[in-house]
């Protein structure tokens, strides 16, 4: 479900690019040292979005160090450290990547999916006290979110959609209780909207032919149409919803008092989301590309 | 308020049918979006605003004495008194309050459209708001207030996307190259991992 928001790369500076790969790093780093190795391997750019945000809203400079790891064992790669956004994301990302694997056990019973759902469980046990609560609060959005998917009878795209958003409001507006919290949940709200259906868009094609649950297919397909015919007759609805939210996102985004960051949040918000859904639609430069 | 006969230039004793009549040649007449640039538009949109009144104001008062009967006439007014709630709750933000009242209306015309759309955008739920507004505007395709909440949310989309493919349109060579790269190359620093 994870990896949509991230900034266009065509568009960006050289520094921001630079300042962009060392949260990302930061990120991985954070986990790591808060939480363990084995969760490394579920970093995600939708969790690096959420640190820069965060980040970008207190006027701390952030302190850049050069380190080597696993991954990039020869070449030092630079790491921002020491950062709180960094260990909430941190958090964020380990605690979504287990509820994941769960439904992914649910789902089509994946044992992989199983046994990493059960690692993952330990980790969880990690967490600071003051974050046990965001985390029964995720589960508890999430299960609703499950069962509506399991038992959904005449549901419309925006109820289907509306427990990711306001579980991606949550998490944006939870980091700490300020002024910023309304905007802030307003923008997850619209920004986990736009993940929940590109992510189901994306997935139309995989999921219509392994015969699995599929918001976008569930909600409109109503004729029982194949890929090909339906793809094509709801694309226009479908990024008009995407448009909008990313939209609001946008809108939110200029009132919030943002203090660093801003052209790198600007590139991922004005250019990012649009260059995805471009890259989904299969359209603009896109559009011969072959499938990868 | 001015007075809304005048407005809609008719006799007092116009028939609800006759005051429909007029509103709609007026609406034609006035109606914003054919003026496009032209400085006559912001003249056009008051007088727009002015007939919209008073021909709310006759379809909630006036107009009912003569060719409706009782029954018909308490509805329309008990619901307009609801309308009115509902959009207090909407404009005080709340959401909740506006849903429920809406919800237990049974006759669900163009304003009830309107309103749920209205209220459904200010949620996020943007497929359902168009489809309210779109709804509105079919059932009464004159009604600029209807049309203008459905431009509004259309457009929102519109001018957020400009600025990138304003971009992609003075760089089209550019682009072609980022389409190439992509695979190639993701953001964690590709072929120098």
């Amino acid at each position: 479900m994870f990896g949509y928001v991230t900034p266009c790369k065509m568009e960006l500076k050289i520094k921001d690019y630079e300042k962009f790969k060392a949260y990302y790093c930061g990120l991985c780093k954070s986990i790591k040292i808060n939480i363990g190795n084995l969760p490394r391997m579920a970093l995600n750019y939708d969790m690096t979005f959420l640190a820069i945000l965060l980040d970008s809203l207190n006027d701390i400079d952030p302190i850049y160090t050069k380190q080597k790891c696993g991954i990039h064992a020869f070449k030092g790669k630079v790491v921002i450290k020491n950062n709180s956004c960094l260990d909430y994301a941190a958090f964020c990302n380990t605690a979504l990547s287990y509820y994941k694997f769960l439904d992914n056990v649910n789902d089509d019973n994946s044992v992989k999916s199983k046994i990493f759902s059960l690692l993952f469980k330990n980790y969880l046990k990690k967490v600071p006290t003051d974050f046990k609560k965001h985390i029964t609060h995720i589960e508890n959005i999430l299960t609703n979110l499950y069962k509506l998917e399991n038992n959904a009878v005449d549901s419309s795209i925006d109820s289907l959609a509306h427990h990711f958003a306001d579980l991606t409001g949550f998490i944006l507006s939870s980091y700490n209780n300020d002024d910023n919290k309304e905007s802030l949940y307003w923008l997850g709200y619209n920004l986990g909207k736009w993940i929940y259906i590109i992510d189901a868009f994306d997935d139309l094609k995989d999921d219509m032919s392994h015969d699995k649950f599929n918001a976008v297919n569930f909600c409109f397909n109503k004729d029982n149409l194949c890929y090909e015919e339906f793809s094509k007759q709801i694309q226009q609805r479908i990024d008009f919803i995407l448009g909008t939210c990313a939209a609001q996102c946008m809108n939110t985004f200029k009132k919030l008092p943002i203090k660093k960051n801003e052209e790198l949040l600007y590139n991922i918000l004005q250019y990012g989301l649009l260059d995805k859904m471009d890259k989904v639609f299969k359209r603009g430069v896109y559009k011969d590309e072959k499938s990868i | 308020m001015k007075n809304p006969y005048e407005v809609l230039e008719i006799k007092e004793t116009a028939s609800k049918d006759e005051i429909k009549k007029a509103y709609r040649t007026l609406a034609k007449k006035y109606h914003p979006d054919q003026y496009g640039n032209n400085p006559l538009k912001d003249l056009a949109e008051s007088k727009m605003r002015d007939i919209n009144e008073a021909y709310d104001y006759l379809m909630k008062n006036g107009g009912t004495n003569t060719y409706t009967n009782g029954s018909s006439a308490n509805y329309t007014s008990s619901n307009s008194s609801t309308y009115q709630s509902v959009e207090n709750d909407i404009y005080n933000g709340n959401l909740s309050s506006a849903e429920s009242r809406l919800m237990g209306i049974n006759t669900r015309d163009a304003e009830w459209h309107y309103l749920m759309g209205i209220l459904n955008s200010r949620k996020g739920w943007y497929d359902q708001a168009n489809t309210n507004l779109s709804t509105a505007c079919s059932l009464d395709p004159n009604n600029f207030k209807y049309q203008e909440a459905l431009n509004k949310l259309r457009g929102m989309n519109n001018s957020y996307r400009q600025p990138y493919y304003d971009n992609r349109r003075k760089d089209p060579d550019i682009c072609n190259i980022c389409a190439s790269l992509y695979c190639l190359d993701c953001l964690c620093g590709g072929g120098n991992c």
